[in-house]
This record gives structure tokens, C-alpha cells and sequence, in this order.
């Protein structure tokens, strides 16, 4: 399976990284906006999270932009934040706004994952915003979106 | 056509270190039916997915996941953990019509 290609993933994406670099400090901790973000979408958010804000940062995203093949498509999530018993990544929530279950997948972790890290493959129904969400354990909630093309229907 | 629903592989790297953040990988073969859609004999397949799954190292539940049926086909999870002590780590897979599934795999240190 790809634990090798994931580290080649993380590397090539290591350039692109550092030119985005700059713009995702100038925007760590700015609250996400959610002017564009559908009204069926934000409602599982008030779910999920309530009025709690979600903040931009400390979650990497990578799924393609591009999926031929829309009932598998690898999505990887990652964060920097600490993974010690004082504070740790609670939760990794994954969201697709187009699909027919939007609050897709939710993975709780402990302190005693030792790095807060998911990969899994998801099916897309359609082009759609891919969101990662990631839930401290002391409540604070960082996330982060990217688009994905869907050329072929996934959710048959 | 003969798929055994269930069957799973969990994966660690060989040569474990005491204190070594480790990948994990499992996946269980499974339908993941949405339940959205229908055979070609035009039979509506009914919704079949795995929606719990738990992950216990030794004594402890390490990760606990919600799934719902947009998960691929026979779904594939990978993870970190700290391999600090010698102990097995155990999946369950839970599905909507309760089955239950489950591996595990010893995680020993080198000497």
C-alpha cells in the first residue's frame, strides 16, 4: 500500500508548500470564512460544532485535484499540533459538501497515536469542496478545504 | 461472485523500536453499499457499510472511527501510533446489519 508514496507525495509537494507558505501564515488563526460555504453544509457544522468558530491552520489537506475515478479517491489529513496528554487532536473530521452523507467520516484519536495523521479513500458522488476539520481536546477547531474535480460518478 | 466480506489485513513495519511513532494500516473487505443504488437486474441493493470502528492497543482503545457508506469499497485506513510497549493491537469493524470483524497484529520490539 502507499506508505512510501505518501512520503514521495509529501516531498514533491514540499516546493508548492513553501510558495504557499507565506500566504498561510499571513492567514494562521484567521477565522474561515464561510460566506461561500452552503447553507446544507453549514448546518452539519452547527451540528457538529455549534457556534464554536473554526480557524484557519495547523491542518494539511492533500487530495487531487482531479479524480478520474470518483469511488476512490485517497484523501490524507495532517496536523502539527501536539499529540501529548495535556492537549491533543481529539478528532479529524472529514467533510464533502456534494455528497449525500456531507459529514463523511470522523476519526477520534489519544494522545497515544503519538502524531496526528489519517489517510483513507473516499467516494465523490461529484465535484465537490473535500473539508478536513481537526478537533482539539481542549475545544479549539482548525480546518481547511480544497476542491476536487470528480470526472466519474463515485457513489455507485 | 465469491467475496469474503470481512476478511482484513493490519500492517506495521517490520523492526518496531520501543518509543517509534509507527504506520498503521488495516482495511477490511466490504461492499460499502450506499444503498442508493440497484443491481443490474434493476434490484435495489440495499445500504450495507461498515459505520464503527475501534482500535485497541493492549488494554486501551487508541481510536475509535465513525464511518458512513462514503467510504470505498473494502476501506483502507492508515495511522500513526507510539509503539510503547509489546502488545497487540486489535480492529473491530462493526457494519448497519451487525457484523462484526476483527484483527490484530502483535507489536513487538526488536531486540
Amino acid at each position: 500500500m502507499s506508505g512510501f508514496s505518501r512520503r514521495s507525495l509529501l516531498h514533491a509537494s514540499g516546493l508548492a508548500f513553501l510558495a504557499l507558505a507565506a500566504r498561510r501564515l499571513a492567514a494562521l488563526g484567521r477565522p474561515l470564512r464561510f460566506d461561500g460555504v452552503p447553507w446544507k453544509v453549514q448546518q452539519v457544522l452547527k451540528q457538529l460544532f455549534g457556534e464554536r468558530e473554526i480557524r484557519e491552520g495547523h491542518v494539511q489537506l492533500d487530495v487531487p485535484t482531479v479524480a478520474a475515478d470518483g469511488r476512490v479517491v485517497p484523501v490524507m489529513v495532517e496536523s502539527d499540533l501536539p499529540m501529548s496528554g495535556a492537549s491533543f487532536v481529539r478528532a479529524v473530521h472529514v467533510l464533502v459538501d456534494n455528497n449525500p452523507d456531507i459529514h463523511l467520516a470522523e476519526f477520534r484519536f489519544t494522545p497515544e497515536i503519538g502524531q496526528a495523521f489519517v489517510s483513507t479513500r473516499i467516494k465523490m458522488r461529484m465535484t465537490s469542496p473535500v473539508r478536513a476539520i481537526v478537533e482539539t481536546s481542549d475545544g479549539a477547531l482548525w480546518g481547511t478545504a480544497a476542491d476536487v474535480r470528480v470526472t466519474v460518478n463515485g457513489c455507485g | 461472485m465469491s467475496r469474503e466480506i470481512g476478511a482484513a489485513r493490519v500492517l506495521v513495519p517490520a523492526g518496531i523500536r520501543r518509543g517509534d511513532v509507527i504506520d498503521v494500516r488495516a482495511l477490511v473487505e466490504h461492499p460499502m453499499h450506499t444503498g442508493l443504488f440497484r443491481d443490474p437486474e434493476g434490484h435495489p441493493i440495499a445500504a450495507h457499510f461498515i459505520n464503527d470502528v475501534s482500535v485497541t492497543y493492549g488494554d486501551h482503545e487508541v481510536a475509535h472511527f465513525v464511518w458512513t457508506s462514503g467510504l470505498s469499497r473494502d476501506p483502507f485506513v492508515e495511522f500513526s501510533l507510539r509503539a510503547d510497549r509489546e502488545a497487540e493491537l486489535r480492529f473491530i469493524w462493526k457494519d448497519n446489519r451487525d457484523g462484526v470483524f476483527q484483527q490484530s497484529v502483535d507489536i513487538r520490539f526488536v531486540a
